[in-house]
């Protein structure tokens, strides 16, 4: 017999008909066996940014490693979606086509975003049925509730703090971090460092690329808080104030023009600016990969101390089974359990989100040794939600551009503020009129 | 009889001929033109990413466009950006074209060194190019304080910014337009030199007046080549600059990218995209009567 022709035969003894049999039961089985095991295993995806300096890729993958291990019944996948745009842009795309990451990390200010496409799942009865709203800092879980209802779990809160080059203040004889925005000038006109002319080191820098966070900090030590649920306030007289002293420390040649976010970090690092507005966040970093000593302060106040909610909480997405939903909230509460977030508060420099975490004893040893890290917490005492409009993402890009321009001498404050509240009006309202 | 069978044949080459484009065609509807089609039709609604809701707003897009300082900046560095590059990046192409067209040793390893840049990929390239423009340990920085010239954040600067893409553009495409230029000019016949260097010819005459309309065919293809090159830059937009400080380099595709996908804003960012095809469309157009009318085909 050729091969050829057993092709399609059964070999001896065995009828092809019981062959056939033998070869469904197996389709059958194995089909079986998935569906068990899916049974068994629920897959969910937890996609993240970075947004602040260090290296939290390797410290979420650990923690994922330690969940996953801990919990037999789900698998949960990290994906790294580069920073906070980058994850925001990934997860709406997802969204639209009906296939969204089962958790993810976006920037709060995107809340009313993603409630415009209706893609999250309302967690208030969840939380309510748990210990959430008792052991949440009531600040940081107010960052995910728009009309009464909560929609996520706040993970790694942060607000801009003022980070200063300890050795540096020593050595030009500065005793203490400036409290206000006068002695903000007068100490950064101190810490620059000029030689023959040329710059050796900035007193000042703002990380670029989130500068308009820190803008909303700058506007609220003003006491206006710059933008309501349906409109911005930018054009606000207490705006203007606050913009018309960052082109006073600029013109002083205390401070750049523009820096970018991870740029502004390594310059502080490497002692080319003495002082920083950074996110909380990188503290750890900061405070580990530079040569001198760092020190934290508050934002310095004008009429009153002022600062904004940065990072993002953990949301779960809407369109998905029941089972996925019930196991990402599983995965969220223990991402923000007691424990993780005394460790991860501790790893990262980020608020842990609850008045728990603050009480172990690792975190308490922690603060003796760093008291600068209880100096963001304190912060919140002032701080609001950041920017949150519809919209968000293009308003912030209009505020970016105008701070920018002006800072480069393009356009007068005034004028940049004005144009900058009109575009982002514009923009609030056609979001809104698809809403209506 | 015999009209009837050449006019089956040529049925059957035509059939033929469809058939091997099809697979070509499919693609191209598939990717290219229902695209087109489609992002017309969004350019004249509300369209938000992630949400199947759409609402018609007639030519409001278009109005907002017009109204759009962004877009006249981002449309403004577009064309800043080509007007100088090109011809620069094509005038660099030629010269090393020129001097590498010769017999002598080791001409291969000279070429592959300016090819080089093309090889790299554009992602890498940008980043290497943040690091030489550094404003205080970047080597090119480095150097200007060696000859006693001040530091600039060629980069972060909104004067320098865009000028600094472009001068690494013009490393970056190079030597692709040289390699093309290259072949073109292996394709003149030696006997046309000759004969003019037995006339006295002098070498930059020879250069203009044969070389250059010999190879003007694939000078064409540069150009034209180059033009959409120049329109798509993105890359290192993105990866070097993002766009700033306060919107020095934002062009167009970028200005496109962070209306679709940053701002979720698919209406404007469509209204933005055809804007740009109608744009290089006529500028092509406008290339092809002007300057496709005086290439000269060797030959015709």
């Amino acid at each position: 017999m050729s091969s050829k022709s057993t092709f399609g035969q059964a070999p001896h003894g065995i009828s092809r008909r019981s062959l056939l049999a033998t070869g469904a039961a197996t389709v059958a089985s194995a089909t079986f066996l998935r569906g068990a095991q899916a049974q068994a295993k629920t897959k969910l995806q937890f996609m993240y940014p970075v947004g602040v300096s260090g290296d939290i890729n390797k410290l979420v993958a650990g923690m994922i490693g330690k969940f996953n291990a801990a919990h037999p019944s789900i698998e949960v996948e990290a994906i790294y979606a580069g920073n906070y745009d980058n994850t925001e842009q990934k997860v709406m795309t997802a969204i639209g086509v009906g296939d969204p990451p089962s958790t993810f990390l976006p920037i709060n200010s995107a809340l009313q975003a993603f409630i415009g496409l209706d893609g999250l799942a309302d967690v208030t009865a969840k939380a309510k049925a748990d210990d959430i709203y008792k052991d949440f800092i009531p600040g940081f879980l107010e960052t995910c509730v728009s009309d009464g209802k909560l929609y996520g779990l706040p993970f790694q809160p942060s607000t801009p703090v003022l980070y200063l080059n300890k050795t540096a203040m020593k050595e030009a004889g500065i005793a203490k971090a400036p409290e206000t925005w006068t002695e903000l000038m007068d100490v950064a006109k101190a810490l620059t460092v000029r030689e023959k002319g040329e710059l050796k080191r900035w007193g000042l820098t703002i990380g670029g690329g989130w500068h308009d966070w820190v803008f909303e900090c700058y506007c609220r030590q003003n006491e206006l808080v710059p933008w309501t649920k349906d409109k911005v306030l930018f054009d606000n007289p207490a705006a203007l104030d606050a913009l018309e002293f960052w082109v006073k420390m600029e013109q002083a040649g205390v401070m750049p023009k523009a820096s970018t976010w991870e740029g502004s970090a390594n310059d502080f690092m490497a002692g080319r600016t003495a002082m920083l507005y950074h996110s909380t966040g990188s503290l750890t970093n900061l405070r580990k990969s530079s040569s001198f000593e760092v020190d934290v302060a508050f934002m310095p106040k004008n009429k009153t101390f002022g600062a904004c909610q940065g990072g993002g909480p953990i949301m779960i997405a809407k369109k998905q089974s029941d089972a996925a939903i019930e196991a990402s909230w599983t995965f969220a509460r223990w991402m923000t359990s007691t424990e993780v977030q005394s460790q991860w508060g501790r790893d990262t420099g980020y608020l842990a989100v609850r008045k728990s975490s603050w009480e172990t004893p690792e975190m308490k040893a922690y603060l003796q040794e760093v008291p600068q890290a209880k100096v963001a917490l304190d912060q919140s005492a002032y701080a609001g939600a950041f920017l949150q409009v519809p919209g968000y993402s293009k308003v912030r890009e209009y505020l970016k551009s105008a701070l920018d321009r002006t800072l480069a001498g393009e356009i007068k404050p005034d004028a940049a503020l004005k144009e900058a509240n009109a575009a982002s009006n514009r923009e609030i309202q056609r979001l809104l009129r698809r809403r209506g | 009889m015999v009209v009837g069978a050449t006019l089956q044949a040529r049925m059957r080459e035509a059939g033929l001929a469809y058939l091997l484009l099809l697979p070509s065609l499919l693609f191209l509807a598939a990717f290219t033109y229902w695209p087109i089609l489609r992002s017309l039709w969004f350019s004249f609604h509300d369209v938000v990413l992630g949400d199947s809701k759409i609402i018609w707003l007639g030519l409001e897009n278009y109005q907002r466009l017009w109204e759009d300082r962004l877009f006249w900046k981002a449309f403004g560095n577009t064309a800043f950006y080509t007007i100088i590059t090109i011809p620069v990046a094509i005038t660099c192409a030629l010269l090393m074209a020129v001097a590498l067209d010769s017999k002598l040793r080791g001409m291969a390893i000279y070429r592959s060194a300016f090819f080089y840049p093309v090889m790299i990929p554009s992602v890498a390239a940008g980043m290497v190019w943040v690091f030489l423009y550094s404003a205080s340990y970047g080597p090119i920085n480095q150097g200007l304080r060696f000859i006693g010239m001040p530091d600039t954040a060629w980069l972060y600067d909104s004067t320098w910014a865009l000028p600094a893409i472009m001068v690494m553009s013009v490393w970056k495409y190079s030597g692709y337009f040289m390699l093309i230029l290259l072949a073109a000019l292996k394709l003149v016949p030696s006997d046309l030199y000759e004969a003019a260097r037995l006339d006295g010819v002098s070498a930059f005459d020879r250069l203009i007046h044969i070389t250059l309309p010999l190879i003007s065919p694939t000078l064409y293809f540069v150009v034209i080549i180059g033009l959409l090159h120049s329109y798509q830059i993105f890359d290192y937009v993105y990866v070097m600059t993002h766009g700033g400080p306060a919107d020095a380099t934002n062009v167009l595709t970028f200005y496109i990218y962070q209306n679709g996908f940053q701002y979720q804003d698919i209406g404007y960012a469509s209204t933005l995209a055809n804007v740009l095809l109608l744009f290089v469309g006529g500028l092509i157009a406008v290339i092809a009567t002007v300057f496709g009318r005086r290439v000269h085909y060797l030959g015709r």
